[in-house]
């Protein structure tokens, strides 16, 4: 029986969704990747065992991580979610609740000890 | 202008002096305008205007020497002036011209009489009038000499106070509009704006204006043509000066649209680039109204200065995006090239080389955030020390003080590297492994030897027994490049903490 926490990885470029994803199992949780958020919203309507949302912002496809992630508090709750990118945080946008930001480059000590905070 | 000011003494001798003289029942100074005459001083005479029609002193005005009629009703010019006919019963008329030294006859001082006088003045009285009028234009010279220097004055400190605006803004909403404000006011007009205008110079766009109490804004996009045969006017770069846009050729066809927006009379200030009206400044008075020289310098003034402001905010704007954009690309290429060395390494048993180099890289790449906030200028070394210390933590035990002190961009980020060693060695070696270690960071600038000089001291206490490593790594490297990667790096293992000691010359870390 797999009692992994389960992390969906949300990134466009593949290089890094790679390196997120291997980061992410290291550290003992299970991941599903996709490129872009309708992907993730996709897998979120039919996996009611996602914990844990790590998404880039700069995306292609229309909707970006912060929406992703506003869209994501209001139709699931209990998800928590993490949010990484090279531009700072937009000025005047408020962080969504159970949501943190991480600037690119991140320590993945950082990332690694805020999922296990998450999924504890 | 004199017209419509308070009798002054001055003027009042002077009629008086030219009755008494002439042996005058009336004696005026009259000043004429298009429209109307109107007296400055009068003795013997009810009313202080009439229509210009009305005005004997308007005959022949362009012609030097004493107008002198000895019977207004005889003479075909006069013979049917209501003044002449009616109850006043004008006779006997002389006056001379009112000539300002530009040569510009602005009215006359004249004598009436009830009775023809068909002997005239005799050639003393004749003389004595032509001195008076002298005088008095003398008088009405200095006048308009002392009311345009206060004007000017006037002009100049809202011309002024326009440059500070423009220099203060930091959008151009607030630019425009503030400055508007300023010249709305000093004009004492209905409205004042400023918009850009399109390469055709069709519309222009007029950002949110300054309009009287009561006034409704034109903010928005407008169409030239809509307004009168003004564009062409615009588009060649001329000021659009309409002192009354009901009897004014370019738009007296139709004045129904400045009407409805209450346009009585109008400026219109183009702005030039490179051959192109590229902007206009906009100002509106309820009614109908005579523009002075000096107000339209004025108006050319400010919208040369708005227009430049406005410009320099764009381009801001443009660097402001462009820096960003270039940011981004930046810290996606440092977490390529994390991806790249974590998947590489990924086999390498030992661990601390390989997140050592993430650190470094992450602590590089926190410089260039700094670095963004202040577009890639200088950056306050308190800021950079700060945003190492966050990254790393340990904030509440890391004691900065010092003065502000500019790092040029190359400085800003090797010392964030320094920082971030010295920080690393301080929680896995020194202080701060322990917890009631601290670390202070003091800086001062020095000039003992001449030029001054940047000393940078890095303090620990209460950690563990300090002992002097075996080996220089690559971290003791980095921290030995110092503050511009030229060394000026001291450090000292002593018993009760570790210390280092950084120097460089102040004009060495502006201009890195």
């Amino acid at each position: 029986m797999n009692t992994k926490p389960i992390v969906l990885v949300v990134e466009d470029e593949p290089l890094l969704r790679l390196f997120a994803t291997d980061m992410i199992e290291d550290a003992g949780f299970e991941v599903i990747d996709v490129a872009n958020a309708s992907e993730a919203i996709a897998i979120l309507e039919g996996r009611p065992d996602v914990r844990i949302v790590f998404t880039d912002v700069n995306m292609p496809g229309g909707i970006d991580g912060i929406k992703l992630a506003v869209c994501i508090r209001n139709r699931w709750p209990p998800i928590a979610i993490i949010i990484t990118s090279g531009k700072p945080w937009p000025l005047g946008v408020a962080v969504p609740h159970e949501a943190v930001f991480f600037s690119k480059p991140y320590r993945q000590d950082r990332i690694i000890g805020t999922l296990q905070s998450m999924a504890a | 202008m004199v017209l419509g000011t308070p009798e002054e003494q001055a003027f009042d001798d002077i009629v008086f002096i030219a009755s008494q003289t002439c042996d005058a029942p009336i004696a005026l100074i009259s000043l004429l305008d298009t429209e109307r005459q109107w007296f400055k001083a009068r003795i013997g005479l009810d009313v202080t205007e009439t229509p210009i029609d009305q005005s004997v002193c308007q005959i022949d005005i362009d012609q030097p020497g004493v107008l002198e009629i000895a019977d207004l009703t005889q003479n075909a010019r006069t013979s049917d002036n209501p003044l002449v006919t009616g109850d006043r019963a004008f006779r006997y008329y002389a006056g001379a011209p009112l000539k300002l030294r530009s040569g510009e006859v602005v009215g006359r001082l004249c004598v009436i009489d009830t009775h023809a006088r068909p002997e005239g003045l005799g050639d003393n009285q004749k003389t004595l009038l032509s001195a008076l009028a002298r005088q008095a234009s003398d008088h009405l010279e200095l006048r308009r000499i002392a009311r345009s220097s206060d004007r000017l004055a006037e002009l100049q400190t809202a011309l002024v106070q326009v440059g500070e605006r423009i220099r203060d803004s930091a959008d151009v909403t607030t630019m425009t509009r503030e400055s508007s404000a300023i010249v709305g006011q000093v004009l004492d007009v209905s409205r004042a704006g400023f918009g850009l205008v399109d390469d055709e110079v069709t519309c222009i766009d007029v950002e949110p204006d300054w309009t009287a109490p009561g006034v409704a804004s034109v903010a928005g996009r407008h169409r030239f043509e809509d307004y009168g045969a003004i564009r062409d006017h615009l588009a060649r770069g001329e000021p659009l000066v309409i002192p009354d846009v009901l009897t004014d050729e370019r738009t007296r066809d139709d004045p129904a649209a400045m009407r409805a927006l209450g346009i009585g009379a109008l400026v219109n200030m183009p702005v030039r680039q490179r051959g192109r009206t590229v902007a206009v400044l906009i100002v509106n008075a309820a009614a109908r109204r005579i523009w002075l020289p000096e107000e339209l310098t004025f108006l050319r003034s400010v919208a040369d200065r708005l227009e430049a402001g406005v410009a320099r905010l764009r381009a801001e704007q443009q660097q402001d995006m462009l820096n960003g954009e270039i940011s981004h690309r930046l810290k996606n290429m440092l977490s390529m090239v994390q991806a790249i060395a974590s998947q590489t390494l990924r086999d390498v048993p030992e661990r601390a080389p390989v997140e050592s180099f993430e650190r470094r890289l992450v602590a590089l790449s926190a410089a260039h955030d700094v670095l963004l906030q202040t577009s890639w200028a200088d950056a306050d070394l308190r800021v950079v020390a700060e945003a190492v210390v966050e990254a790393i933590g340990f904030g509440d035990r890391v004691h900065m003080n010092g003065p502000p002190i500019s790092l040029g961009s190359r400085a800003a980020l090797s010392f964030s590297l320094v920082m971030h060693e010295l920080m690393t060695n301080a929680c896995k070696y020194g202080a701060l492994c322990r917890e009631d270690g601290r670390v202070d960071v003091d800086w001062s600038v020095e000039t003992a030897s001449g030029e001054p000089q940047l000393v940078v001291r890095w303090r620990e206490r209460g950690g563990p027994p300090v002992l002097a490593p075996t080996r220089r790594g690559f971290g003791s490297k980095l921290v030995r490049l110092g503050l511009v990667g030229t060394g000026g790096v001291e450090l000292r293992y002593e018993p009760d903490g570790f210390k280092a000691e950084l120097s460089a010359s102040v004009r060495d870390l502006a201009q890195a």
